[in-house]
């Protein structure tokens, strides 16, 4: 059995996007006008995070007095990673970790969870199926910001705010991902080897565990990425929902910084600090995005396909 | 990607519902504080102070556990921690929810001036006055601290202050003929034509973002636009005629194009100074510092002179910014937290550590007095002795400047009336007329009684 699914999982997994197109027409027609949007788009997009790395690399004096998007008279880059990571007794790296901690929690959480749904909702039938599958449609629709509210005077009431749980528990349902995995799962588990699986005597959660979560693969690491990125760039729920800067994640402990270093009594000039920060702040992601990112492209490719 | 002003609106927008919403819900809230009792006795101070006991402080004071690890040396039984939970209205939005929410509000926090009277309008704050307050009121300047104290109650002992001067920059002010700085608000609107037609550069900028600013030049022409009386009654008077003629001659500057109206402590601000933009900035007793640290290459040129005054032959200033810290009434270890808030705030060794290491401008006579602080000479001003000047300066503040109990809507409504028309050139007159209703109308849908 074992064999049979490994054999059938790649082209089963691979057919959305192998099996598009055919691709000899694709180099004829290239199109000018295409090529100049996108390499304004991506102007646009890499802009705001070159000015970032060129602007992590001036003192505060140089920030104000030289050109944005080129080096100033003085390349402080290692003095500012110094005062990043001095700042209160390094209280940055606490914050790093904490951030990795909330993200890489909820994010695995998340997949997981997303995981298992999607695919019940698609390979099972049970009462209720529709509702519950239209009411998760509709959850989508919410903003996460919009919930913080009512997720707030809730977690108060538990005692539960001013903990780690205040950031992840919320962050483990991600709708979204219900969704994607609903759509991929349909496509990737064939019935044939569910049915083929149980013919084996298989029981329902082994054949998830070990055919569904295999053949789930780059659908759980497009979640596991929007899970991560969401949660890394949370900033309105820890805002809310901690006190104590020993338990911040960086959005909140930058925005912090950066309120130190702009009203009057007792402002310091953090400028750099904050910017530097800033750019150490998004580099884990960065390398997260290039890490996984053909498995992201897979699975959105998958869930803008299939109906 | 992370946008800081954009999330901190938001979270601001939010954190406000919160608090509504919080006190929907926690039926109440806090108790409120025993009224007016009897005087704590030295016994039960020294009781308190040698028993063990965890207080929570709340400040955005940069590494002020600095001070703190003084006064655990001082006390050794006493344990703080100290959390920076935001700065400014976010910081007090946060203080409201865990009041509200009844859980995990500090012992002791740092409160602006202006938004004392909001935080007693819903009996917040503890009175000082019965665990020994009421004896500091000779260790402070006299107009910072009748900003906490009020009558016979103290709310909070004062932290740091920003008496008003002008900074400016000698060399444009020299190359434009202007060589002593304008004495009276005659000579700075001559200096600034002066100033604008041989240098380009503007005398000074005029915030349109900044109430601030604006209210600490209304306080020096010696305007009271607000009241409040601890209960149920506001004065609203912002469209007074002194008020209204302070905004016209800065309006006449502006119209002129000889005053600029960016808003302020953003980069473009910063830019503006470091490109000789602006040659000047009336501006607060932490601005010096401040300056240093943002417009490291002008060193040397700039100059420090009290504001110019309405009548010539006068001193008077008025005051923006600076903070004090208040015991709140829910914390269940009042006298050590009133004197964990006296004491960072009074004994000479933790005031000297905050004007010189934080660079807080004192509010403490100590401080203010001691010629280790007013001798110093400070080359980024050409080695002017900035604290001296700022240290008499400070003693010229008008003494009585109260407050509406709800300041963050008369700042916010300011930024969208006062501040618009400031930024539109247009007339500021009608723009304070209009304020004034804006406040009169939500002070009376808060149930106040106003008097105009």
């Amino acid at each position: 059995m074992m064999t049979g699914t490994t054999v059938t999982a790649p082209t089963v997994a691979g057919s959305p996007v192998t099996s598009a197109k055919p691709r000899g027409s694709r180099a004829k027609r290239r199109s000018t006008m295409l090529t100049v949007v996108l390499w304004l788009l991506a102007l646009y997009f890499v802009l705001p995070l070159f000015w970032l790395l060129i602007a992590s690399t001036k003192d505060n004096a140089d920030l104000f007095s030289s050109f944005g998007l080129w080096f100033g008279d003085r390349f402080a880059l290692g003095e500012n990673l110094a005062s990043v990571f001095s700042f209160r007794d390094g209280i940055f790296v606490r914050w790093v970790v904490n951030t990795a901690l909330y993200a890489g929690v909820s994010a695995v959480g998340a997949s997981l969870l997303a995981t298992a749904a999607g695919y019940a909702f698609a390979k099972y039938q049970f009462p209720g199926d529709k509702l519950l599958f239209s009411i998760t449609l509709g959850a989508i629709m919410i903003p996460l910001t919009a919930l913080a509210l009512p997720t707030y005077l809730m977690f108060n009431s538990f005692g539960l705010t001013n903990t780690a749980w205040a950031i992840i528990l919320p962050s483990l349902i991600s709708p979204f991902g219900v969704y994607l995995m609903r759509v991929y799962a349909a496509d990737a588990v064939p019935d044939s080897i569910i049915e083929a699986a149980r013919v084996d005597g298989a029981g329902e959660l082994r054949i998830f565990w070990q055919v569904g979560l295999r053949l789930l693969g780059p659908g759980i690491v497009t979640v596991f990425l929007f899970a991560l990125v969401a949660t890394w760039n949370n900033y309105f729920l820890p805002l809310i929902m901690l006190n104590s800067s020993s338990l911040y994640p960086l959005t909140v402990g930058l925005a912090q910084q950066q309120g130190a270093a702009a009203a009057g009594g007792g402002a310091q000039a953090l400028f750099s600090t904050v910017i530097t920060g800033s750019m150490i702040s998004v580099v884990p992601l960065v390398i997260a995005f290039l890490f996984l990112q053909r498995y992201w492209q897979t699975g959105l490719a998958t869930g803008g396909v299939k109906e | 990607m992370y946008h800081p002003s954009r999330a901190t609106a938001g979270a601001l927008a939010g954190a406000s519902m919160i608090a509504l919403l919080a006190a929907g819900c926690s039926a109440g809230g806090g108790e409120a504080p025993a009224a007016a009792q009897d005087a704590v006795t030295q016994e039960q101070i020294d009781e308190a102070l040698s028993t063990p006991t965890e207080l929570t402080f709340w400040t955005w004071v940069p590494d002020i556990d600095k001070e703190i690890a003084l006064f655990e040396e001082q006390y050794p039984e006493i344990d703080v921690t100290v959390e920076n939970v935001g700065q400014g209205l976010e910081h007090y939005q946060k203080v409201r929810t865990a009041l509200q929410s009844g859980e995990g509000a500090p012992d002791v926090v740092q409160i602006e001036y202006q938004y004392l009277s909001s935080f007693t309008l819903t009996d917040s704050l503890l009175d000082l006055a019965p665990y020994g307050a009421a004896d500091l009121s000779g260790e402070y300047v006299d107009w910072a601290w009748n900003q906490v104290a009020d009558g016979e109650s103290v709310w909070a002992i004062p932290q740091d202050t920003g008496a008003m001067g002008n900074l400016y920059r000698k060399d444009i002010l020299d190359a434009a003929g202007v060589t002593e700085p304008p004495a009276t608000y005659e000579e700075y609107a001559e200096a600034a034509k002066k100033v604008k037609d041989e240098t380009g550069s503007y005398i000074s900028n005029l915030a349109s973002n900044d109430p601030a600013q604006v209210v600490g030049l209304l306080w020096q022409a010696g305007v009271k636009p607000f009241g409040y009386d601890g209960d149920k009654t506001v004065t609203i008077d912002v469209n007074s005629p002194e008020a209204k003629e302070v905004l016209a001659y800065w309006q006449q500057l502006i119209q002129d194009d000889l005053v600029s109206t960016d808003a302020d402590f953003n980069d473009a601000y910063y830019q503006g100074i470091v490109s000789d933009k602006y040659a000047g900035w009336l501006t607060a007793a932490w601005a010096p510092i401040f300056l240093q640290g943002t417009a490291a290459d002008t060193s040397g040129k700039w100059a420090a002179a009290p504001l110019p005054q309405w009548e010539e032959g006068e001193q008077v200033s008025g005051n923006w910014g600076g903070s004090s810290d208040a015991v709140l009434s829910s914390t269940e270890n009042p006298i050590a937290a009133y004197e964990l808030a006296k004491w960072i705030n009074n004994d000479p060794s933790s005031t000297t550590m905050f004007a010189n290491e934080q660079f807080l401008f004192p509010a403490a006579k100590n401080v203010l007095e001691s010629p280790e602080f007013t001798g110093q000479e400070v080359e980024f001003f050409g080695g002017q002795k900035v604290n001296e000047l700022f240290a008499e300066i400070s003693g010229t503040v008008d003494t009585e400047f109260p407050w509406l109990p709800f300041t963050e809507y008369a700042y916010s409504s300011f930024n969208e009336i006062v501040g618009t028309a400031i930024g539109e050139k247009g007339d500021l007159g009608a723009a304070l007329d209009a304020w004034q209703e804006d406040l009169v109308t939500y002070a009376e849908s808060q149930g106040f009684t106003v008097q105009q």
